[in-house]
């Protein structure tokens, strides 16, 4: 057997082992209620803002404080050590990494999905005359 | 009907244009292919011609479109959206490039370039390399066309006027003749994301795309060279053009750091994003053929690796093109395009490619010259085969988790072929992810930087190779303690192996070439390029390992939350960040930018304060986007202090009268909420109401909410805020509530639910300062980094002049 094919084999095996060490990795988009079963442990959660419950932004602690509803319907209330994402009302889903603590989820990072621009003409042309 | 104001000849000559530029690839591609059947000329000068109207069309589509862009005519739905009056000039670059049907053109537009240089230069590879040219473009041509045959979406065009796009026909203001001049949105664009608005953008954008475009001509060499079953001749003319890849898609690349690190505030220049992600992955994988190149060139082995990863570059390109513009990212990345609809014609152009390429690769396989022997251990060339090796590992890892969204799409449960039973979301810590593997990888790459060059081609006795390398050690391992001394790497063994292995390929490639190679500035460009590559990783190891966040502060709220990385500047106060001081000193409003003067001082020995530089971090207000922060850096040579306002009181809602903190809350009859340590419960709502005689409607209506306030004491106050209607003009009678400083005002009654809408705000201490929130990070010796790039640019740039000088 050549030297080079050896090399092969051994990347091949690397590869194998990066595609277990991902999965391994990788997280699971769950709802709340997985989350808060293990308290600590971190989790993607999709859901969307509960735009009846108060939202609260407190400057001096640098805490944001709002509720969400999962997808399947829990809402939980939601601790975020950053200042309010722009146009977070207007977010149509709301995507939280994080962990489920007595009090709230922690939520490390927000990425979150805005309604397209599309919309915006309508708008646009709404005030107008119709 | 007639529409007034609009300007249509332009648009309609845009997409006869684009219409030209898809038929003349179509024909070249077709005449190329008849003149390799039967090699008659008028084939071939068919094809010419039609690959230059191909090209000219492509000019006429950049300038058609830089022309609406500049004579702001915004019935056009692309000018609308991504230009406004006040972009200045020098925006309109970024403008034109901002939404996908321009990147799309842009990258035609590199590809025509290239396309005419390569139709005139190739000689015999002429025509196999034409015809992928000429597919490659059509393809390209196709998804800015715009066209709906049998109800199919084919291509998005940037000429298509605002009232023809599908989401709008069929409006209300579409049927209005003189819609441009009556309704005052359509008088002005929604501008710019405000996040582009930087030099950057103008230069990143278009050196990525040339790089993007540049993949192509190696591999349009190597599938004309599997099509002429000419296996060898390719690989000459191929390496030039596979190390210009390598220079502009990596400058392209770090250009993106550096807008990235400039002006966005995220913290850093790199953050696995997958839209980074997918643009590093090709050039990876192209160092890795570039170098398999060298090999067959100088020992005429390695040959299949280097068809395979040539090939593979150019389709990870395409890769990445359909993971960034597809929509498939959706939740995971922040600035992937937004979905055109396009998926189906991308996965098309994907498969189409990767079809023919690995199709033909197979089909060739077994013509391929292989070598029957085995390369010596201390050749250069099995060294230089195992970094390719790594780096295509590398590549496939960093892809890989990449691509977990599209793996839901296959096998999710929503998925083709649904055989995971839950989503799988991208890597919690994706920093950690992807350097638990890369930096492993980035050792044994630098490992090899360091070494590879004292072996020679075939053979190298271990007795001068030693000799010739000791120096190296030596000189690496002491440069390795001082650092790891001085940024405190001792705990960290991997981290310490990475510095070391780094330092010593800085070390080796100097010492080879100044002193082995006497400064020859023929075997120069290697060692540079070399250099740079292996200080670009040290300065990214130093300045991400031992960044420091001064501004974060260890008071907890509780004991399960994240400490706080920001600090808090009250106006005019002094605030300890690491080892400076700093004080903010205001807010000035210029051109919708509210810039925050914060000074840093230095502590000196007595006690007083030492004024050492001053920053401005500033808020674009926008809106589009909102404010959005800006950092501000202050460069030192050996670190760099950044600095970004996340929050300012000035952005906070306030009233006239100094109220803040504005909360909104529906009640029922009975419901009770908690504000601000009160609680607040709704008893009854009573209703006022009088009717117009004659005409039937509601003259006036008066709505009064009976409410308690009760605070922690128990003590209970009673209010009663009102909602009144009279005829069309509505008023509120707030409630103030001193003691509590409360403002309380009956704002609306919501039909859906029933429920009253209640809006709560807290008044403002008179002596409350203004205040901002603000994040400075140091990053240790970045500048390595930066300078690492410009090395490897210039060195990979003097390595390819020096072998086109050596061919001619």
């Amino acid at each position: 057997m050549k030297r080079s094919h050896i090399a092969i084999i051994v990347t091949i095996a690397v590869a194998i082992g990066a595609i277990m060490v991902t999965i391994n990795d990788a997280s699971t988009y769950v709802g709340f209620a997985k989350a808060d079963e293990t308290p600590g442990t971190k989790y993607t959660v999709i859901g969307y803002l509960d735009k009846e419950a108060p939202m609260n932004y407190d400057a001096r602690a640098n805490k944001f404080e709002f509720t969400a509803i999962d997808k399947e319907g829990k809402k939980r209330t939601v601790f975020y050590s950053q200042p309010k994402p722009q146009d977070f009302e207007r977010s149509e889903e709301i995507t939280m990494k994080g962990y489920s603590t007595d009090s709230a989820f922690v939520a490390e990072e927000i990425l979150m999905k805005c309604p397209s621009k599309y919309n915006e003409q309508n708008e646009v042309a709404g005030y107008g005359t119709y | 009907m007639e529409y007034v104001g609009e300007h249509l000849l332009p648009g309609q000559l845009g997409r006869l244009f684009v219409s030209l530029a898809f038929v003349g690839a179509v024909v070249a591609a077709i005449a190329y292919y008849f003149f390799i059947q039967n090699k008659q000329n008028s084939f071939k000068k068919l094809a010419r011609v039609s690959f230059l109207v191909h090209v000219g069309s492509v000019f006429g589509i950049v300038l058609t479109l830089f022309y609406l862009l500049l004579s702001h005519y915004f019935e056009y739905d692309y000018v609308w959206k991504h230009s406004s009056m006040e972009l200045p000039f020098k925006y309109v670059f970024s403008a034109f490039w901002e939404g996908q049907e321009g990147s799309f053109i842009l990258w035609l537009f590199w590809h025509a370039v290239l396309g005419t240089i390569l139709m005139f230069t190739a000689k015999k590879w002429e025509a196999p390399a034409m015809i992928v040219f000429a597919l490659v473009q059509a393809f390209l041509a196709s998804m800015i066309l715009g066209i709906y045959p049998f109800g199919l979406k084919i291509g998005s065009s940037p000429f298509v006027l605002m009232r023809n796009v599908p989401e709008n026909i069929g409006l209300p203001w579409t049927e209005v003749s003189d819609y441009l001049l009556r309704f005052p949105g359509f008088m002005d664009g929604t501008g710019l994301n405000p996040l582009l608005q930087n030099y950057w953008m103008t230069i990143h954008p278009p050196t990525l795309f040339l790089g993007f475009a540049s993949t192509l001509v190696p591999f349009a060499f190597a599938m004309a060279a599997l099509f002429n079953k000419d296996y060898k001749g390719w690989v000459k003319p191929a390496i030039p053009w596979a190390y210009f890849s390598v220079l502009i898609l990596g400058v392209g690349i770090l250009m993106g750091g550096a807008w990235a690190y400039e002006a966005l505030s995220f913290g850093g220049f790199w953050a696995w994003d997958p839209v980074e992600n997918s643009s590093l992955v090709p050039w990876i994988v192209m160092v890795g053929a570039a170098h398999l190149l060298l090999i067959v060139k100088n020992r005429k082995t390695g040959l299949t690796s280097a068809f395979f990863m040539t090939l593979l570059s150019f389709l990870l390109i395409l890769y990445s093109t359909f993971l960034t513009r597809s929509g498939v990212l959706g939740d995971s990345s922040v600035h992937a395009f937004v979905d055109l609809g396009l998926s189906g014609q991308l996965l098309i152009y994907l498969l189409f490619f990767i079809v023919i390429a690995f199709g033909m690769f197979f089909y060739r396989y077994k013509g391929i010259p292989k070598s029957k022997k085995d390369d010596e251990l201390s050749s250069r060339e099995f060294w230089m085969f195992i970094g390719s090796l790594v780096l295509l590992i590398a590549a496939f890892q960093i892809i890989f988790s990449t691509s977990i969204p599209v793996i839901n799409q296959l096998i999710g449960p929503e998925g083709l072929v649904p055989m995971m039973s839950d989503q799988m979301a991208p890597p919690l810590d994706a920093i950690d992810h992807y350097n638990s593997f890369q930096v492993p990888f980035s050792i044994v790459i630098t490992l090899l930087i360091a070494f590879g060059q004292f072996l020679n081609y075939r053979h190298t006795s271990a007795k001068k190779f030693w000799k010739n390398i000791s120096l190296s050690i030596l000189v690496g391992a002491g440069i390795t303690a001082l650092f790891a001394t001085a940024y405190d790497f001792w705990q960290e063994p991997l981290y310490l192996i990475l510095l070391f292995t780094g330092i010593f390929a800085t070390v080796s490639n100097i010492d080879y070439w100044l002193r082995i190679g006497r400064g020859n500035m023929s075997i120069g460009g290697a060692s540079i390029a070399h250099v740079g590559f292996a200080m670009i990783l040290i300065g990214s190891l130093i300045s991400n390992a031992k960044k420091e966040v001064i501004s974060e502060t260890n008071v907890f709220l509780s004991e399960d939350l994240p400490s706080n990385e920001n600090a808090l500047l009250e106006l005019a106060d002094t605030v300890k960040l690491g080892q400076y001081m700093a004080i903010w000193n205001g807010m000035r409003d210029e051109d919708n930018k509210q810039f925050y003067d914060v000074t840093y001082y230095n502590q000196e020995a007595d006690g007083s304060l030492k004024e050492t530089f001053a920053l401005e971090p500033f808020l674009q207000m926008s809106d589009q986007m909102g404010p959005t922060p800006n950092p501000s850096t202050k460069h030192y040579w050996d670190r760099d202090i950044y600095t970004h306002v996340t929050y300012s009181s000035y952005l906070e809602p306030r009233t006239d009268d100094g109220y803040s903190g504005e909360v909104e809350a529906e009640f029922n009859r009975g419901d009770t909420v908690i504000y601000e340590q009160h609680f607040i419960i709704m008893d009854s709502l009573q209703v006022n109401a009088t009717m117009n005689e004659e005409t039937g409607e509601m003259a006036f209506l008066k709505l009064t909410a009976k409410m308690r306030v009760i605070n922690v004491l128990g003590e209970t106050y009673e209010v009663a805020p009102q909602y009144i209607l009279e005829g069309n003009m509505l008023s509120h009678e707030d409630v103030l509530m001193e003691q509590q400083g409360f403002k309380i005002r009956f704002s609306d009654v919501n039909t859906e639910n029933n429920k009253i809408k209640i809006t709560l705000w807290t008044k403002v201490p008179e002596d409350e300062k203004p205040f901002i929130v603000m994040k400075a990070i140091v990053f240790p010796l970045i500048n390595l980094l930066w300078a690492g790039c410009i090395l490897m640019a210039l060195g990979t740039g003097i390595a390819i002049w020096q072998r086109v000088k050596r061919e001619k």
